[in-house]
């Protein structure tokens, strides 16, 4: 036995190995570097720095220091960066390709600050379209009110035309109707062949007969005659009916048009009803931004990093997956405090159970800031959930800010209108969820002790600056909705009416003066075509009255009977065939 | 060429013929797989800890690696066809969740393939090369002693190297 064991030889391996894990320790933080940088920046799509690597081995952690992660859709800026990153590794899991990581320190996260050069991005982010509407965009001007009358469609001329076209259309059928209409001598004729026939002494049942057979002739032709009424009758309350609601929109254009005008007078109506969005849509978003960055950012680098685990396969061979039966996930954080840098302000947030693999975990993850009377606000509240599996990012996130004192900046910077935010006191709260990548979410903005510097450059935009200039508050309702990597904010607040009475109230003038002259006109042309309209539906209505007076008359004749006359000579016949029979 | 003297030294050295039979088993199994996997390094234990002609095995490795490069498409496709195997699914599954299991990187089709090919060729290998050893120093050996060009050898560089292992 002794002959087959050389334990030189055990002592050369135990060299051996201990020289690769020296190499393995001397190298590491070089390879933890390397590797973060690697998989944080595919994860990312962006270029990632890590200055520096330390670590120690019990309890084994690692610290990277100045991380800076490139914003894809703006390589000069960082998206995000921190001054430190430690975490406490349990080795075991380690050794089955499973970060898990008890607890995480992250200090002096600032987003959005310009990097020393810019970054390499690996993968172009989908562009995000702006839905902020410009004023230096399309024709954003008070128009001339001449242009304007010339241009404008009137609804008092077509309303005339209208009246006067319907009219007309019904007025030759009418009159071809009432002259073929039967008399007042007709009427009058039949009546008197009626009464001849009643009052005729009929000697034998051959002219009584003879007088029946007549009665229904004429009865015949007076049938006819109240065919031809009912078809006028019917024709004129048709004629009636296509005028009147005609006549009624005649009357009620001339107003129309003159609104219309002075609407049209004050401004853009489409170019002012944005103005709310215009002004402040950009600098809400930017909050809004700050405000989902746990999501926004958190979310798509665990969802990339799961789905970069499916497709790892190299040259050399294929590595297989198999059906994981472990309780953990490949990444786990388990408890987390990250510090955001904010003007010189740190606000903690608190994360716990951070993982690419919520399903297997069974937990969401949740994220939690509370932090009050800092030097930029009085409370800042905001906490949700997150769960990423194959379907994609579900979340829910509620935030109520209050008292945030806004810096002054920008708002507006464009030739025909600059708006600057002097100060203002912020308060915000709502609610947002995610449900497959798509959201859903309301969130309302109270702006007090508002103080804007304005400054327009033609007759709209120095209306709006002065009306901005006169704001003290302002509250705005925002809907979030669209998708994850493109969100779309809409914007509603009271600003857009105030701005539209301030414009239609700063019409000048001359422009009323002609638009007095135009209403004039149109009340006028209205006036003469509404007489003729009334005397045409007046002789309608002449008409009809007509039609149903003879329709009367003709209704009577027809109830006249021969029958009484019938019945007498009846009697008469049956009294003489009783004398003969008692002869 | 100090290596390679060094083995022909054990080839005609009383080194036992399982001593330099073994190191070829092993060094094939090293040579035919990736090197930094776990089972091989468990084989240098072996190979050192143990009366393992450490030359023969060096040398056996580097033979072997050059092999399984010729031979990577067989070995890729054993590794696929085992690793894809429905009837061995939950036994890799089950050694796939254990610490050793994912230490082993045996789901690597490179690696199952040159480990399984490896295993399957060591004992005829190992039987193969103990009785080549053997016949070597039986009859090859004398007979080579006497070839010409061995004469020429013996006054080389390289026979003066070999000359002075073991001196």
């Amino acid at each position: 036995m002794k002959q087959s064991i050389r334990w030189s030889g055990l002592g050369a391996f135990i060299v051996i190995v201990a020289g690769i894990a020296s190499i393995s320790l001397l190298f590491l933080d070089t390879w933890i570097k390397l590797g973060a940088e690697k998989g944080l920046g595919s994860a990312l799509g962006a270029e990632v720095n890590i200055s520096e690597v330390s670590h120690t081995l019990s309890p084994f952690s690692v610290t990277l220091s100045r991380l800076q992660f490139t914003d894809p859709a703006q390589p000069q800026n960082n998206k995000v960066q921190a001054e430190t990153l430690s975490a406490d590794v349990e080795i075991l899991p380690l050794l089955m390709q499973k970060v898990v990581i008890n607890n995480l320190q992250v200090t002096g996260v600032e987003f959005d600050q310009e990097r020393s050069k810019p970054g390499e991005v690996y993968r172009q982010p989908d562009a995000k379209q702006s839905f902020i509407p410009s004023f230096d965009e399309g024709d954003v001007e008070l128009p001339d009110i001449d242009d304007l009358i010339a241009k404008s469609p009137l609804k008092t001329t077509k309303a005339i035309a209208d009246a006067e076209a319907a009219y007309a259309l019904h007025k030759t059928q009418l009159e071809a109707q009432y002259k073929a209409l039967p008399n007042k001598e007709k009427l009058e004729n039949y009546k008197q062949q009626i009464e001849a026939l009643k009052e005729t002494d009929y000697k034998n049942p051959a002219e009584l007969l003879a007088a029946k057979e007549k009665f229904e002739a004429i009865k015949q032709e007076i049938r006819a005659d109240k065919k031809q009424f009912e078809d006028f009758k019917n024709a004129v309350g048709e004629a009636k009916a296509d005028l009147s609601p005609k006549v009624a929109a005649l009357r009620a254009a001339p107003g129309e048009d003159y609104e219309q005008l002075k609407g049209l007078a004050a401004g853009d109506a489409a170019a002012i009803s944005d103005v709310t969005a215009m002004i402040f849509g950009e600098q809400t978003r930017a909050w809004s931004e700050k405000l989902l960055a746990a999501v926004e950012l958190v979310g798509p680098m665990l969802q990339n990093n799961k789905e970069q685990a499916k497709e790892e396969v190299t040259d050399a061979g294929r590595w297989y997956e198999f059906t994981d039966t472990t309780p953990l996930p490949d990444l786990l954080i388990r408890n987390a405090n990250i510090s955001v840098k904010w003007e010189e302000n740190a606000i903690d947030s608190i994360w716990k159970d951070i993982t690419n693999d919520h399903t297997k975990l069974g937990r969401a993850t949740t994220f939690s800031v509370d932090a009050e009377k800092t030097s930029l606000w009085q409370k800042l509240a905001l906490n949700g959930d997150l769960w990423i599996d194959d379907l994609g990012i579900k979340a829910n996130q509620a935030w109520q800010l209050a008292g945030l004192a806004l810096q002054p900046s920008d708002m507006v910077k464009e030739d025909k209108l600059s708006v600057a935010l002097t100060s203002a006191l912020l308060n915000s709260a709502g609610k947002l969820s995610i449900n497959q990548n798509i959201l859903d979410g309301t969130g309302k903005i109270d702006l007090g002790s508002l103080q804007l510097d304005a400054q327009g450059s033609n007759k709209l935009t120095n209306i709006i600056a002065d009306s901005l200039n006169q704001l003290s508050d302002l509250s705005i309702d925002t809907d979030i909705s669209g998708n994850l990597s493109s969100p779309s904010l809409g914007f509603k607040s009271d600003l857009d009416k105030k701005l539209s009475q301030a414009i239609s109230g700063s019409v000048s003038k001359e422009a009323q003066a002609k638009l007095g002259e135009l209403q004039a006109k149109l009340d006028k042309q209205a006036g003469d075509a509404i007489g003729t309209n009334d005397q045409q539906l007046a002789q309608l209505v002449n008409w009809e009255q007509l039609a149903d007076g003879n329709l009367s008359s003709i209704d009577g004749l027809l109830k006249s009977k021969l029958d009484s006359v019938v019945d007498k000579k009846k009697d008469e016949l049956k009294e003489k065939l009783l004398k003969k029979l008692k002869f | 060429m100090h290596l390679l003297a060094k083995f022909l030294k054990a080839l005609n050295s009383e080194a036992s013929p399982w001593q330099i039979a073994i190191a070829i088993t092993l060094g094939m199994i090293v040579g035919l797989t990736p090197l930094w996997r776990l089972h091989n390094i468990l084989l240098l234990l072996i190979v050192l800890f143990f009366r393992v002609n450490i030359a023969s095995f060096i040398v056996s490795v580097a033979v072997f690696g050059a092999i399984s490069i010729l031979l990577n498409p067989v070995l890729l496709l054993v590794g696929d066809n085992l690793l894809s195997s429905e009837s061995l699914i939950a036994l890799w599954t089950g050694f796939y969740n254990t610490s050793i299991g994912h230490l082993s990187q045996f789901y690597h089709s490179s690696t199952m393939g040159g480990l399984a090919i490896g295993l399957l060729l060591a004992v005829p290998l190992l039987f193969f090369s103990r009785f080549i050893v053997v016949q070597y120093r039986e009859k090859i050996m004398t007979w080579v002693n006497k070839l010409k060009i061995v004469e020429v050898i013996k006054s080389s560089r390289f026979f003066q190297i070999y000359e002075s292992i073991g001196s």
